[in-house]
């Protein structure tokens, strides 16, 4: 699976009496495992290094705008309506939520009932309707945006294993 | 005889008027001593010295190495808005659209971007006067607290018909126009182009402008397309631009420095 990267030194089998010396120091791996990572390491770095010779402009890492692009969160996402995402809340005034959930606007919710402890800064997960709010009215030549997404406020984050969801 | 007179008294007049109108175009050479001609011929041989010498290499101030394309992706700077919502002279500028949404194309974004932090600093080196405009009420502060970390100027409120146009009399003769002005959003808040932006290329001066995928790029000398509408993007852009004039100027003093140290009593030519 060469969807995640492993970013490991190397493994250099130096002598393969040791292994099993060494074998003792990691739970679990034998010299089945290990031979078989190897094995898995060396096929994906020889894929990277195809594909970044091919990809041209930038040598060494993937990092061209279209493969960012392609693998960034946003568009991993596919069309926007219903999607769960974290948001953080930036801005409070009154009992309106500004909230920054990574597009390109934010969104404005009102404060649920029983959400005192939403503050600046408070981590939510919002149901997301649309990214930037615009119609085209009768007479105009461009659509008129609101400047502003439009999301569904759910509730508050729960838990502390979901840090990064969706921060492009 | 009478003729003669009366034909030197209107050549006079017609002197003086002109002597006025060259005041209030910003002549400032006529009316008080240049500072040029106050130095000695040693430091404008420095200056010189100085000035050709950041014309010498392409990338003189090395500003690329203050962004890369990753951070640019990062600050959200390649989304544009939705596809109703665009300019139809931003089209070379997109690199496509997905689900309705405008991206814009980053690798042009780079370019463009270098090109004009590299005219910002240059024209920082020579002591030009910039100038921040936005009308985006959410960056006002932002955008001043720039201005002023860098020693120059931002305009930020409601843009008066004149300003440039009529500068003499609105804000008395011989004032200094900014010799560059950085347009940190294109657009005013009726969605409409800002008059600072027309203003300018009347004016002769030149403009860098942030430009988004419903903004008109056409008049603005150093357009960068990209996201405006963002606090992470802008965040970004304006501390780019205050690390870059920061930069020229204090290689400015640096190169001034050096030129007076290693040339102590040069005889003058």
């Amino acid at each position: 699976m060469l969807g995640f990267r492993v970013r490991v030194p190397v493994l250099v089998p130096v002598s393969r009496s040791s292994s099993s010396a060494s074998g003792a120091d990691r739970p679990g791996s034998g010299s089945g495992f290990a031979a078989a990572f190897d094995l898995q390491a060396e096929i994906q770095r020889e894929a990277e290094s195809a594909a970044a010779g091919s990809s041209g402009s930038v040598p060494g890492q993937q990092d061209s705008f279209a493969s960012l692009l392609r693998r960034s969160p946003l568009v991993q996402m596919g069309p926007v309506r219903d999607q769960l995402v974290v948001g953080r809340v930036f801005h409070v005034v009154q009992d309106d939520l500004y909230i920054d959930f990574g597009g390109k606007f934010h969104c404005v919710c009102p404060r649920p009932a029983g959400g005192e402890a939403l503050q600046r800064g408070s981590r939510v997960r919002l149901r997301l309707q649309d990214l930037e709010l615009t119609a085209r009215f009768l007479g105009a030549s461009t659509d008129t945006t609101l400047l502003e997404a439009q999301a569904v406020l759910l509730g508050p984050l729960e838990g502390r294993d979901n840090q990064n969801q969706n921060q492009n | 005889m009478a003729a003669r007179a009366l034909t030197r008294g209107l050549l006079g007049l017609r002197h003086s008027r002109a002597v006025t109108l060259g005041y209030s175009c910003g002549g400032q050479q006529q009316h008080y001593a240049n500072a040029a001609s106050i130095k000695s011929p040693q430091t404008e041989d420095i200056t010189e010295k100085v000035i050709n010498q950041s014309l010498e290499k392409p990338d003189f101030f090395r500003l690329s190495e203050l962004f890369s394309l990753k951070e640019l992706f990062d600050a959200r700077v390649h989304l544009g808005h939705k596809k109703g919502c665009r300019h139809r002279l931003m089209e070379p500028y997109l690199y496509g659209c997905r689900l309705d949404h405008d991206i814009i194309d980053l690798d042009q974004t780079m370019e463009h971007l270098q090109q004009a932090l590299n005219f910002t600093a240059h024209v920082a080196y020579r002591g030009g006067v910039i100038l921040f405009v936005s009308r985006r009420r959410q960056f006002g502060h932002l955008v001043e607290n720039t201005a002023k970390d860098c020693g120059e100027y931002a305009h930020t409120r409601y843009w008066q018909g004149g300003l440039l146009t009529n500068a003499p009399i609105q804000y008395g003769p011989g004032v200094r126009l900014p010799d560059l002005i950085i347009f940190l959003s294109t657009l005013n808040n009726v969605f409409q182009q800002h008059v600072g932006i027309r203003d300018a290329a009347k004016m002769n001066i030149p403009t860098v402008g942030v430009v988004d995928s419903n903004c008109n790029p056409s008049l603005v000398t150093y357009p960068v397309p990209g996201n405006d509408d963002t606090p992470a993007a802008m965040e970004l852009y304006c501390r780019l631009f205050k690390m870059t004039i920061n930069r020229a100027k204090d290689k400015r003093r640096q190169m001034e420095l050096l030129h007076s140290l290693s040339a102590p009593s040069k005889p003058s030519s």
